[in-house]
């Protein structure tokens, strides 16, 4: 016992001068653990981007609690509710229909018309949809912007999110007509989820930077709903990509908002691969699009409570 | 250990003659010259942790630009701020809510644009509910609340924050006398924790008790940075200037004015205590001779009512003042207001018409003298008497 006590009276000898050393490093720790943020003018750099989407994942609650409330608000004190993200999609098929099946007649390569024209309504009003309200976003609650501080971006990118459910529930309407018209999907209908997803970068690309833009100048909102339906007749939503004059097409397919619509199309309703060097060019202005309209953003963003 | 640093921060605003709307292509370029405003300029100070900082100034100094600074609502034009730890700012209370959502969504909603994790929020959740007092109401659309509901709620999430830094604007001002004392208390306890404080405010005395520490904001530069006490009163030094041109000349409109007001202590060099002596004069200048003429002294407490008043009226002796100046002077044995700041006002009257009268000409900073609770002191002895025992 003697022997055991030795060790332990020394280690109690030691303990006061110890003690004071390890509260004295808690107190450096804890002085490192408290998050040291500066707030200066912006940067137009790179770093920017890696600054913004870290404080980002910190915010990433507040991403998911505000799509949540997004969708929750959406509907609200509306008779049809959640069947409205069906009704639209629907209504647009049928009118196309009518008139491109019935007036007059595009090429559709084979596929029975609403099936077509669904198709490619599904990322279409995906895109369209989530480009109207993030730009309206920033400047629907001015409050938000002027009293109090949390990353900016959040505010479009959760219509983007809140818009992917409306995207889903208008796929599983496009589930049932394929079934109606007796079309199989193929293995190849799996790569349609890559192809969303490069277009939901590009929406979260256009709708950040002209949410952004839209804050300064209100001409944004104003040109939107004219720009997005040229934007939809110069993408290959109600015709086929085929249709296009050859002269034309690669100037056409510089948009990757055709390039995507028709590649969801082509693996979708015709069971192919989807076209690869198509998607990677997509794919490629995308990343930059994304990147550039990002750090507009948050260029932008220091400033958005003062010209608002 | 310092928790907040600005560097030669500067903020410039620009200012169009039609607010913030972007020039028309089609309008003529030199009928929208765009003026320029720094609303902060080379502003520079330290916060270290666990104290109390105020920010004073008049309207336009710069203050609410601060505010926003440090919230991050805006970024600096030039300079830098550090901040060190979690800031959280109790500035307008439930601005950040959505109308269409319930409460219990919008403390999810809130909390999360206050940097709190849903966990977080999840785990304070009934606490949030019990201190608001809307318990009743929280599972309807906030929309359906009265202001007063709106600015608990608003109060409660901010205060289950657990801040290393907090801001706080005029919040002591808004809310009914219940709200103001839970504000209070959880500020209390926020201090008592370490927590960094700065205060931004017009309410001087709350400055005076709350602040360790006090800058004085003048058109977006700090003029005057130290304890409390000399930072308020260089301020209202400078907000009320003793040296008001009508202080110098004589107006020849008037028959008769006030000068200037003092207050010293015959027992002390300086300062003015409650429960001691005190000497009240006000200097007046006549150009013509007036018969009975009544001197006021109204002290004002911060909150604008009227607290005391001195006046030649009360002994029923009114003066006749002769051309020339001279001062009237009030011996008061005891001072029996509190410690604070008072406004003062100075008055002059003949026969109910007034001669002159002089709003927030001074200020009196009365200190502890002797020990006292309420609102006044009362100048009493006593003693102590038994009864005798009972013998029969």
């Amino acid at each position: 016992m003697g022997a055991e006590d030795g060790p332990f009276a020394v280690t109690g000898a030691l303990r006061k001068p110890s003690a004071l050393d390890w509260s004295a490093a808690t107190d450096r720790a804890q002085g490192d653990a408290r998050q040291t943020r500066v707030i200066a003018a912006p940067k137009f750099s790179i770093f920017a981007v890696f600054l913004g989407l870290r404080t980002l994942a910190q915010y990433s609650d507040l991403l998911y609690t505000l799509s949540l409330f997004r969708l929750n608000v959406r509907y609200k004190q509306s008779v049809l509710g959640w069947a409205w993200a069906a009704l639209q999609p629907l209504a647009l098929m049928c009118i196309y229909t009518f008139i491109f099946a019935h007036v007059t007649t595009v090429k559709t390569g084979g596929a029975p018309y609403p099936i077509f024209v669904f198709s490619a309504l599904l990322p279409w009003l995906f895109f369209s949809g989530a480009v109207t309200n993030a730009v309206h976003g920033l400047v629907t609650y001015p409050n938000l912007l002027t009293k109090m501080y949390f990353p900016r971006e959040i505010i479009p990118l959760s219509y983007l999110a809140a818009s992917l459910v409306d995207f889903l529930i208008a796929s599983l309407i496009f589930l049932v007509l394929m079934v109606h018209y007796r079309c199989a999907l193929t293995w190849n209908a799996l790569y349609a989820l890559p192809i969303f997803l490069v277009l939901a970068g590009f929406t979260a690309a256009v709708g950040l930077f002209f949410s952004a833009v839209h804050v300064r100048f209100r001409d944004v909102g104003l040109a939107m709903p004219f720009a997005l339906q040229l934007w939809m007749f110069a993408a290959p939503v109600v015709y086929s990509v085929e249709s296009v004059p050859i002269r034309f097409r690669h100037l056409y397919l510089l948009d990757p908002v055709a390039g995507l619509v028709e590649n969801f199309r082509r693996v979708l309703v015709f069971g192919a691969a989807p076209n690869f060097p198509q998607l990677a060019f997509s794919s490629s202005i995308t990343l930059a699009a994304l990147v550039l309209a990002y750090l507009y953003f948050k260029s932008s963003e220091a400033t958005m409570a003062d010209v608002i | 250990m310092i928790d907040l640093q600005l560097a030669r921060v500067g903020k410039r605003y620009k200012l169009r003659s039609d607010g913030n709307e972007p020039r028309r292509w089609y309008r003529n370029a030199f009928s929208h010259r765009s003026a320029e405003m720094w609303a902060l300029r080379d502003v520079s100070f330290d916060v270290k942790r666990g104290e109390a900082l105020g920010v004073v100034g008049h309207n336009g100094a710069g203050k609410t630009t601060i505010l926003k600074l440090l919230s991050g609502i805006t970024t600096p034009t030039r300079g830098e701020i550090t901040i060190r730890g979690r800031l959280a700012a109790l500035v307008e209370v439930g601005s950040g809510f959505h109308p269409e959502l319930t409460g219990r969504e919008n403390i999810y909603l809130h909390g999360a644009m206050l940097g709190m994790r849903r966990s977080e929020i999840a785990r304070t959740m009934d606490s949030i509910i019990d201190f608001s007092g809307v318990a009743e109401f929280i599972d309807t659309p906030v929309k359906r609340y009265s202001s007063g509901m709106y600015v608990r709620l608003g109060f409660s999430i901010v205060a289950h924050l657990d801040p290393d830094i907090l801001l706080l604007d005029e919040v002591l001002a808004v809310g009914d006398v219940a709200f103001q004392a839970k504000c209070i208390d959880r500020i209390a306890e926020l201090r008592k924790k370490g927590c960094t404080i700065i205060f931004v405010s017009h309410d001087l005395a709350a400055v005076y008790r709350v602040c360790d520490r006090a800058l004085l904001l003048s058109h977006g530069q700090v003029v005057m940075e130290g304890a409390p006490r000399p930072v308020i009163d260089q301020y209202q030094h400078m907000a009320f200037p003793s040296h008001q041109p009508a202080f110098g000349e004589l107006d020849a409109s008037r028959r008769a004015e006030c000068v200037s007001v003092s207050f010293s202590s015959p027992v002390s060099d300086d300062s003015v205590r409650t429960g001691h002596p005190i000497t009240a004069r006000l200097q007046y200048r006549a150009a013509v001779s007036i018969p009975d003429v009544v001197f006021r002294i109204s002290l004002y407490w911060p909150s604008g009512y009227l607290c005391a008043q001195l006046t030649n009226e009360s002994t029923g002796q009114l003066f006749t003042l002769t051309p020339g100046s001279g001062a009237v002077e009030f011996q008061c044995p005891i001072l029996p207001v509190v410690p604070g700041l008072y406004r003062v006002d100075v008055a002059m009257e003949t026969n109910g018409v007034e001669i002159d009268l002089r709003q927030r000409c001074a200020t009196l900073c009365v200190e502890a003298g002797k020990p006292v609770s309420g609102d006044f002191y009362i100048e009493n002895t006593c003693s102590l008497r038994p009864e005798s025992p009972d013998h029969s």
